[in-house]
């Protein structure tokens, strides 16, 4: 059965290739931890990679019961966490996902600094990895805001203060960021659109560039 | 003819239309989302409301509270909130502090302790200021009392948003 | 593979009518112990995932996410604190060459120099050898990175107030009964509110006056005498006011009549 509609597939579509392309490729035996224990720092990128799509996954279900308005934000948070069935549990992978997103990424690049696989002719895709790098913070410091509880408000007050700092735009980025003077209902509703849409979009593309590269070059050989 | 006569070949030409209207394509559709999010940025910075709070003629040398309501307005809520101001007059110019303690935000009094008279006294942690809203050395706070913004118009003091010094 | 002239479409389409077969690479044609991706390596790869994957369901269901009390932006007196991995930049601008008149160098200067070395690494370091030991320089300015980005890290953990913090940020319940002649002793005490708030559930530099469970006549004893943090004598009024606004605090802001 399965077999048929891949076929009827494959006669309109010709995904046999594509489909090779993905499962063909070669794991080479430096990076494979069956053969060097040691070669287990390989699988950074991938918990990375893990760990980003039980994100994407459990923050589209998040958006279901939350609301990002000043007077209403913290009400949702504090319902879809005590009095939804497994509220805990999602926002909970949400929460502590962020911090291992962070970790799991600052190992992987530790991994890729030390084994020099930054080197010609990879510097693209390290520098698409940084890029990623910045787009998990910015990810991290806007979604930290949402619950808009005590923490959160006076961690975005002191990291607003920070940007501020920065001489000639800073007072305009502050601006920017926080929507006006007052970190308010329209700092909530900016941090949720940028934390929602824009860089997960920035995010999903510097992916795709990322793992485009990687099949292209192939991963980098034993040291 | 051939497309090597030309400076500019046909293929070159139609790219540079190709790139000119797709320029447009993006700059027209981009600018109006650019502005609506550039707005409270470019927007901010607007001037200070200023609210009534005291009749000059009720002003002494020595500081009196005063307590008034400002409106705080955050995009499409509007909020009341209540203000404190400590006024007082020196010759003829009238200085009005917030009694914000600048150590942790505490509120302060003036002449409230009798070890301290003619100060501002925190109770929290005995953080102490002079009459010009200085802080005095060796205690908690580390900066001078924030200043309101401040105009007199017809014998009525409006003070603004506080100030930091 | 066919091209060109004779060749064959699905209908209309560009899709070639000749199927490829579906078949794996030979498994031989991989140097030494390569591995095929599929399904070989990544059945591996999802057998360390499915291992990580409870661990880390077990960490949200046994540490569920924390919550505090709702923002109060006019709560000036809560010590604020970012996220963990944010810890070590804000640990940067506490130090006197960081902060003050030289916060520029903090926020900007000295993250921006990290950054941005971090993102051009491939150029500041372009040697063609890539263990770690033979390039010295790029290995040991690495760990001295990480080894910064720790410490401050540490630091900041160090330094923090976490009690102090956790009671500022706790969710506050109680009941005020604000109809009561109690409350309207409370109402009164100018040096009360000024750091209890008017609502009595905590303010600029002090926790909600229900917070800790004492008896009426505890409460009397730490309103006449003090506690740490909070100073003496501060109640103005008659001591049958006191006792009646003690009661009420001791009982969670209800009279206790009511009971």
């Amino acid at each position: 059965m399965l077999q048929k509609i891949y076929d009827w597939i494959d006669e309109r579509l010709d995904i046999t290739p594509m489909w090779r392309d993905i499962a063909d490729h070669e794991v080479p035996e430096h990076v494979n931890p069956a053969h060097h224990f040691s070669a287990f720092v390989y699988c950074f990128g991938g918990l990375t990679f893990f760990v980003t799509v039980i994100q994407i996954l459990s923050g589209m279900f998040l958006t279901m019961y939350y609301v990002p308005d000043i007077i209403h934000a913290y009400e949702s948070v504090y319902f879809l966490q005590n009095e939804v069935t497994h509220g805990v549990i999602v926002r909970g992978m949400h929460h502590w996902g962020a911090s291992l997103v962070i970790v799991m990424m600052f190992l992987h690049t530790l991994r890729v600094f030390f084994t020099g696989s930054y080197k010609k002719p990879r510097e693209l895709n390290w520098v698409v990895g940084v890029l990623i790098f910045f787009v998990m913070l910015g990810l991290g410091f806007t979604g930290y805001l949402l619950p808009w509880d005590m923490k959160a408000y006076f961690a975005t007050v002191v990291g607003l203060e920070i940007a501020e700092s920065a001489p000639v735009i800073g007072g305009f980025a502050k601006a920017l960021l926080a929507g006006g003077e007052i970190i308010g209902a329209q700092t909530l509703t900016r941090f949720f659109a940028i934390h929602v849409f824009f860089l997960p979009g920035a995010l999903l593309g510097l992916l795709g560039a990322h793992f485009y590269m990687i099949r292209k070059q192939g991963i980098s050989g034993p040291l | 003819m051939s497309e090597k006569e030309h400076k500019v070949s046909r293929r070159q030409f139609l790219s540079y239309c190709l790139m000119g209207v797709g320029g447009f394509m993006a700059a027209a559709a981009v600018t109006p989302m650019a502005r609506f999010a550039l707005d409270p940025a470019l927007e901010a910075g607007g001037e200070s409301d200023y609210v009534s709070v005291a009749s000059v003629d009720d002003l002494t040398e020595e500081p009196k509270r005063f307590d008034f309501k400002v409106t705080v307005e955050d995009a499409w809520y509007e909020s009341e909130q209540s203000r404190t101001a400590w006024i007082y007059r020196e010759g003829n110019e009238i200085i009005a502090l917030s009694p914000v303690c600048t150590h942790l935000g505490c509120t302060v009094n003036w002449d409230a302790n009798e070890d301290h008279p003619n100060q501002f006294y925190c109770p929290c942690h005995h953080g102490r200021f002079e009459k010009s809203g200085k802080n005095i050395a060796n205690t908690p706070p580390t900066r001078p009392l924030d200043v309101y913004d401040m105009e007199v118009r017809d014998g009525t003091v409006y003070l603004g948003r506080t100030i930091q010094r | 593979m066919h091209r060109g002239k004779g060749m064959k479409f699905v209908g209309d389409s560009r899709i070639p009518a000749e199927r490829k077969p579906n078949i794996p690479k030979d498994y031989s044609e991989y140097p030494g112990k390569t591995e095929a991706f599929w399904p070989n390596f990544l059945l591996r790869e999802w057998m360390v995932g499915a291992v990580f994957l409870v661990g880390f369901l077990c960490l949200t269901v046994a540490h569920p996410a924390p919550l505090e009390r709702m923002a109060d932006p006019t709560d000036s007196g809560y010590i604020p604190l970012p996220d963990w991995y944010f810890l070590f930049l804000y640990q940067l601008l506490k130090y006197e060459f960081a902060s003050g008149p030289y916060t520029v160098i903090g926020a900007v200067v000295i993250p921006g120099i990290a950054f941005g070395a971090l993102l051009l690494a491939p150029w500041l370091d372009q040697g063609p050898e890539r263990r770690p030991i033979r390039r010295p320089i790029a290995s040991s300015i690495m760990l001295l990175a990480v080894a910064s980005v720790i410490f401050l890290t540490w630091e900041s953990v160090d330094q923090h107030d976490w009690e102090a913090a956790a009671q500022q940020g706790a969710i506050v319940d109680f009941e005020v009964d604000e109809e009561s002649y109690a409350f309207e002793i409370w109402t009164t005490q100018q040096n009360c509110i000024n750091c209890h708030g008017g609502d009595m559930l905590g303010g600029a530099a002090a926790p909600a006056v229900f917070e800790s469970d004492y008896s009426k006549e505890e409460v009397i004893d730490i309103i006449k005498n003090g506690a740490p943090g909070m100073p003496a004598d501060q109640f103005e009024g008659t001591d049958e006011e006191l006792e009646i606004l003690a009661a009420f605090i001791a009982n969670d802001g209800q009279d206790p009549e009511d009971d």
